[in-house]
């Protein structure tokens, strides 16, 4: 394979993507009873940079007996030379094909990465359907944000697995190993691994319960990390802060999804950073959480991992902090020349509703802070479309973008002051009390972008938007049932592949692939009744939906929930795990 | 100034120059090298490396130059890159010099071996007799005729091996074109990747050295 290989590596784009070698590469050739290939449906550098990808990677090859490989969507250069050259997808690391593991495993990120699974699989050389894979294939499972309905891509997959990979893939992967011993066949062992927690076989459509670690304190994160060859997307060492968040921004899949809360404590990270700088030479350490400024300790973590950053030049990245809680000290301490913000909605009846539990005072008083500190970039990220929005909530924005201009005029200490404003488009998703809205129609979203384009022309203001025709395949997918992966396929052999990637999202082929296959999406779009039965209720993700629902309720009456660090809202997650704030 | 001599072979020579500069930087940075920074706005590392091989090409005589903040021990330097980088990137030998040598600028040639898996023709070699010789090379995606002959050194073919002494710096023949050139006119299949760069060089006195032997 390697022979071959070597003909084609120098006629694509970026080689060192499929060549493996990375420094901190586990040991390939360790003795070895389960040989596991995680595959990654988008590409290297996006790959890469998933850091739950990365986790499992490395806790994988740190199981005994256990050997993890990776693989990409390759481009589209190199699928059509693997293509003309007769070979399959192969690992990156020992550049194996699929039929040389015991077990796949797909990371499935968001919907418009469904089509790279039908890619990948059609490059390696497997059928589409579990249902059409004999046991000359291994089994085949994914993961992944996406499960959260996991219902269109399912039939795709031996099993789904639910939850945290550190529970569920490592039981899944010694389950597998168990089987294989005893001789048992693909459905055997997949009876038995339906019954794990967080594994969903979709051929026995068994009801299943999120799995979830209990204690982030003594769960797997790797500090011995793949550094890559080539740049990537995010090209940095991470440690992260916590799991869950406390907020309930009502619209936000994450924030329900990643409940129940659970902190690392600071001496835990600090001794991850240290390890992290030590080991991978990176310039940058990334603060991950789903709200960073609501990690207990930020302040104590920052100032201890700052020492050790400082020494050795190393950069401490947050992101984007709440505007509630934005220290002014900690803003001096992780100085920088641009502030990124994100109000979501233009008023505060519309905040209200979707439980953005930020008012006008926090705004100005946040903002007129970082004008004294002399910011000269200011990023604000808004979303259009959401329920009872109206045009005041659209001039809302306006006025906010006016108000920063006026506060630099008066307070603001650099020169200069640029203001981007990203908007998107709000596409109801399940596990949120949004889940049952309808999704706003194409006219309205490309309404609602025109609005914005006409009032933001101003000086040192720029507008980007998110595409519409886009933002209605992910919302079919999001909310879609197992009628939908036949479509997958057959956008797929339409010429749908990297539909994330703008270049190649071919909205007219999607439309021909419902028409072909007979399905109307627009039911997908048109929202539920709230007694309706949904696609993806068999799976318990934690949060129930009685208080999805009443969650729901509230937002109509413009009633705020608060924040679960002040008190306990009662969703339901702790059912999983008990919450470790 | 010290300055690593060190190779890039395997899976790393299908990274490109600018990554793997920051691959060394990385590797650095791990070994718990104190290198100077510049002073700029946004401060970064000052490395100093000599004309990059082309993509696919294997070397084993790269130079990688750097100060530190504060007194090495070059050998130590040497130990502790080699424990920090990936496969394929080794250091063989390290040097110490006051004064940046410049190497981008002073070397003029390298020598390169390129294997073949069958016997090649000895009439390659009288391409060095040749006033003018002129072959298609591909710049910014566009094909150019380029008169090469003075960038050619040495020729010389033994069994399935290919000695070539090209052109390296500011006037540059990539070893890669060239081949690519050999591989169409006389039906050969040698493989960009099976071409190594075995020394670089500089000129004393009309003589060809091995940088190597100025560093010492």
């Amino acid at each position: 394979m390697w022979d071959k290989l070597k003909d084609i590596l120098l006629q694509v784009q970026k080689p060192a993507r499929y060549v493996g070698g990375e420094y901190n590469l586990p040991d390939m050739d360790k003795p070895c009873k389960e040989r596991v290939l995680l595959c990654f449906s988008d590409k290297y550098e996006v790959g890469m940079s998933n850091i739950g990808t990365r986790i499992l990677y490395h806790m994988l090859n740190d199981m005994l007996d256990v050997v993890c490989e990776r693989c990409y969507a390759p481009d589209l250069d190199m699928a059509d030379l693997l293509r003309k050259n007769n070979l399959p997808l192969f690992s990156i690391e020992t550049k194996r094909d699929i039929k040389s593991f015991d077990l796949i495993g797909f990371s499935v990120q968001f919907e418009l990465q469904f089509t790279n699974i039908a890619y990948m699989l059609d490059l390696m050389g497997a059928p589409y359907f579990a249902s059409e894979r004999g046991e000359e294939f291994p089994p085949i499972v994914a993961g992944g944000p996406c499960v959260v309905n996991p219902m269109p891509f399912a039939p795709f997959f031996d099993a789904v697995l639910i939850g945290e990979g550190e529970k569920n893939l490592k039981e899944l992967t010694l389950l597998h190993m168990q089987c294989k011993k005893e001789g048992l066949s693909k459905q055997e062992f997949l009876q038995r691994a339906s019954k794990l927690d967080g594994v969903y076989v979709p051929s026995l459509n068994n009801p299943t319960k999120r799995a979830v670690v209990k204690d982030l304190d003594e769960a797997y994160y790797p500090t011995k990390i793949l550094v890559p060859n080539c740049d990537i997307v995010h090209d940095r060492s991470s440690i992260e802060l916590f799991r869950g968040c406390a907020n309930g921004c009502r619209f936000c899949q994450a924030g329900f999804y990643y409940r129940p809360i659970r902190e690392r404590s600071v001496d835990t990270l600090v001794t991850q950073a240290r390890e992290l700088m030590d080991n991978t030479g990176y310039d940058e350490l990334g603060l991950l959480s789903l709200s960073t400024s609501d990690y207990s300790g930020l302040k104590e973590l920052v100032d201890k991992i700052k020492v050790e950053a400082d020494k050795r030049k190393i950069k401490v990245a947050l992101p984007s902090l709440r505007l509630d809680s934005f220290e002014a000290e900690i803003y001096e301490e992780i100085q920088g020349a641009s502030l990124t913000f994100a109000p979501e909605a233009g008023t505060q009846r519309l905040r209200d509703v979707i439980n953005k539990n930020v008012n006008d005072k926090d705004i100005l008083s946040s903002l007129t802070a970082a004008m004294k500190y002399g910011v000269k970039n200011v990023k604000l990220y808004f979303i259009m479309g959401l329920p009872t929005e109206q045009e005041e909530d659209l001039q809302g924005i306006v006025d906010i973008v006016c108000l920063i201009k006026k506060l630099h005029a008066e307070y603001g200490t650099s020169k200069l002051l640029n203001i981007t404003v990203s908007t998107s488009i709000f596409i109801p998703k399940p596990l949120t009390p949004f889940q049952w809205e309808r999704q706003i129609s194409m006219q309205e979203m490309l309404d609602k972008q025109a609005f914005m384009r006409e009032k933001l022309r101003m000086k040192n203001v720029k507008y980007s938007w998110h595409g519409a025709e886009s933002s209605i395949i992910e919302a079919i997918f999001a909310r879609g049932d197992k009628s939908l992966a036949k479509v997958i396929v057959k956008a797929y052999e339409l010429g749908c592949v990297f539909d994330s990637w703008s270049e190649n999202f071919h909205y007219d082929k999607w439309i021909e692939a419902f028409e072909l296959c007979g399905v109307d999406y627009q039911k997908f779009l048109d929202g539920f009744a709230e007694d309706e039965e949904l696609p993806w209720d068999i799976i318990d993700n934690g949060v129930t939906k009685a208080y999805l629902l009443k969650e729901r309720h509230k937002a109509y009456e413009g009633i705020c929930t608060p924040n679960c660090l002040k008190k306990c809202n009662g969703c339901g997650a702790n059912r999983l795990e008990r919450c470790r704030i | 100034m010290i300055i690593l001599k060190h190779y890039k072979v395997d899976d790393v020579s299908y990274v490109s120059h600018k990554d793997i500069l920051r691959v060394l930087q990385r590797g650095l940075k791990r070994a718990g090298v104190d290198v100077k920074y510049s002073q700029g706005y946004v401060p970064h590392m000052l490395t100093y490396t000599t004309t990059p091989v082309p993509l696919g090409v294997q070397s084993v005589a790269e130079y990688f130059a750097f100060e530190c903040v504060s007194n090495v021990d070059k050998d130590d330097i040497l130990l502790r890159y080699n424990k920090s980088m990936p496969t394929g990137m080794r250091a063989v030998a390290s040097f110490y010099k006051d004064r940046n040598p410049n190497l981008a600028g002073i070397v003029v040639a390298s020598d390169y071996i390129a294997e073949s898996v069958e016997v090649l023709p000895k009439e390659i070699e009288s391409i060095i007799g040749c006033q003018n010789y002129v072959i298609s090379t591909s710049k910014k995606g566009q094909i150019v005729k380029k008169d090469v002959a003075p960038l050619i050194y040495t020729l010389r073919v033994e069994g399935a091996r290919l000695y070539m002494r090209l052109a390296s710096g500011n006037a540059n023949l990539r070893a890669d074109s060239f081949v690519n050139h050999l591989n169409e006119r006389f039906g050969l299949n040698i493989k960009i990747n099976d071409i190594c760069r075995v020394a670089q060089l500089v000129e004393v006195d009309g003589k060809f050295i091995d940088v190597e032997e100025v560093l010492k």
